[in-house]
C-alpha cells in the first residue's frame, strides 16, 4: 500500500485509527460480493456519503444527543434527491470540517459530477435519490442492520444497479 | 483518505484516495478533478473481479498536512469528553464502547 493513510490525521486520531485497523484485521469476516450483472454503460448509480447531509427541509442528523453522550453517533440515513444543490442541505457531521461539502456538495456527494458522467456515457444515469449517513460510529451494529438493509431496500426499489459510497 | 482502515473493515471494492479527510472527491469548485476521482472510483465496478479488490488513485493533495488543516474549526464532542477524563481513552483503543458517559 503506497498510500500514506495517516499522513493528514493528527497524532491521536492516528493512533486510535491504528489500533481499529489491528482489531479489524484480528476480526475479518467475509467480505460480501456482487458482480455486476449488466455494462456500467447500462446501470443506474446510487450515492452514499458519509457526511451526514441532509435537506434543511428534512429532520437534522441528531448533533445535540451526541454533545450529551459522545459515545453515540447518529446512526439513521437520509435521502437526497439528485440536483439538491447546496443552498438546500447542511452537514451534520461534528468530525469532519463542513465548509467545503458546504461550499461545493460534489466535494462530499457528488451528484452533478454522476450526471455529467452520464452525459458521457460512462454510465447509464444517476439514481433519482441518493443517500447519506453520519460516519462517526462507534459502535456500528444499528448503523448495519437497519440502517444499511433499509438503503438496499430502497435502492433496490428504485431499480438502482450499482452504489459508490463516499466517505469524508 | 484511510483506505488502511476501510480495507480493513472488508469491502468488495476500495478505490485509495492521498486525500484529506472532508474533501474525498477533491478541492471545492474542481470539477474536472471530482470527475476524474469518480470516473476511476465507478472504474473499479468494471475492473474489479473479486472481494477486497483494491486500487490506489493517482492524484496528490496540492496542499501539506498543515495547510489542509488550517482554519478548521473540527472539536467533536467525544474529543473535548477525552480532554476532561483522558482515563476513558483506552476505551476508543479497545473498542469498549459505553452506552452512556
Amino acid at each position: 500500500m503506497a498510500i500514506d493513510s495517516y499522513r493528514f490525521l493528527d497524532f491521536a486520531t492516528r493512533q486510535i485509527i491504528k489500533a481499529w485497523v489491528n482489531r479489524e484485521v484480528h476480526e475479518r469476516r467475509p467480505i460480501p460480493w456482487t458482480p455486476m450483472t449488466r455494462p456500467l454503460a447500462e446501470c443506474t448509480v446510487a450515492l452514499i456519503a458519509t457526511a451526514g447531509v441532509a435537506r434543511r427541509d428534512d429532520v437534522p442528523f441528531d448533533q445535540e444527543r451526541e454533545r450529551q453522550n459522545p459515545w453515540w453517533g447518529d446512526p439513521t440515513y437520509r435521502t437526497i434527491p439528485q440536483g439538491t444543490t447546496e443552498d438546500e442541505v447542511k452537514l451534520y457531521h461534528l468530525h469532519i470540517d463542513p465548509r467545503f461539502g458546504q461550499e461545493d456538495l460534489d466535494v462530499v456527494l457528488p451528484m452533478r459530477r454522476l450526471g455529467e458522467l452520464a452525459s458521457e456515457g460512462v454510465i447509464g444515469r444517476p439514481a433519482d435519490t441518493h443517500y447519506s449517513i453520519m460516519g462517526y460510529q462507534l459502535r456500528p451494529h444499528v448503523l448495519e442492520s437497519e440502517t444499511a438493509t433499509a438503503i438496499a431496500r430502497e435502492m433496490k426499489a428504485r431499480g438502482v444497479d450499482a452504489a459508490a459510497l463516499v466517505p469524508a | 483518505m484511510i483506505p488502511d482502515f476501510t480495507r480493513a473493515v472488508g469491502v468488495p471494492r476500495l478505490a485509495g484516495i492521498a486525500y484529506p479527510l472532508s474533501r474525498p472527491m477533491g478541492r471545492p469548485g474542481d470539477a474536472h478533478g471530482q470527475r476524474e476521482v469518480l470516473r476511476a472510483l465507478l472504474g473499479l465496478l468494471v475492473s474489479a473481479q473479486a472481494p477486497d479488490a483494491y486500487v490506489e488513485l493517482p492524484y496528490t493533495w496540492p496542499e501539506t498536512p498543515a495547510q489542509a488543516r488550517k482554519g478548521a474549526d473540527v472539536n467533536p464532542p467525544i474529543a473535548q469528553l477525552l480532554a476532561r477524563k483522558p482515563w476513558l481513552l483506552p476505551k476508543l483503543y479497545t473498542g469498549e464502547i459505553p452506552d452512556e458517559v
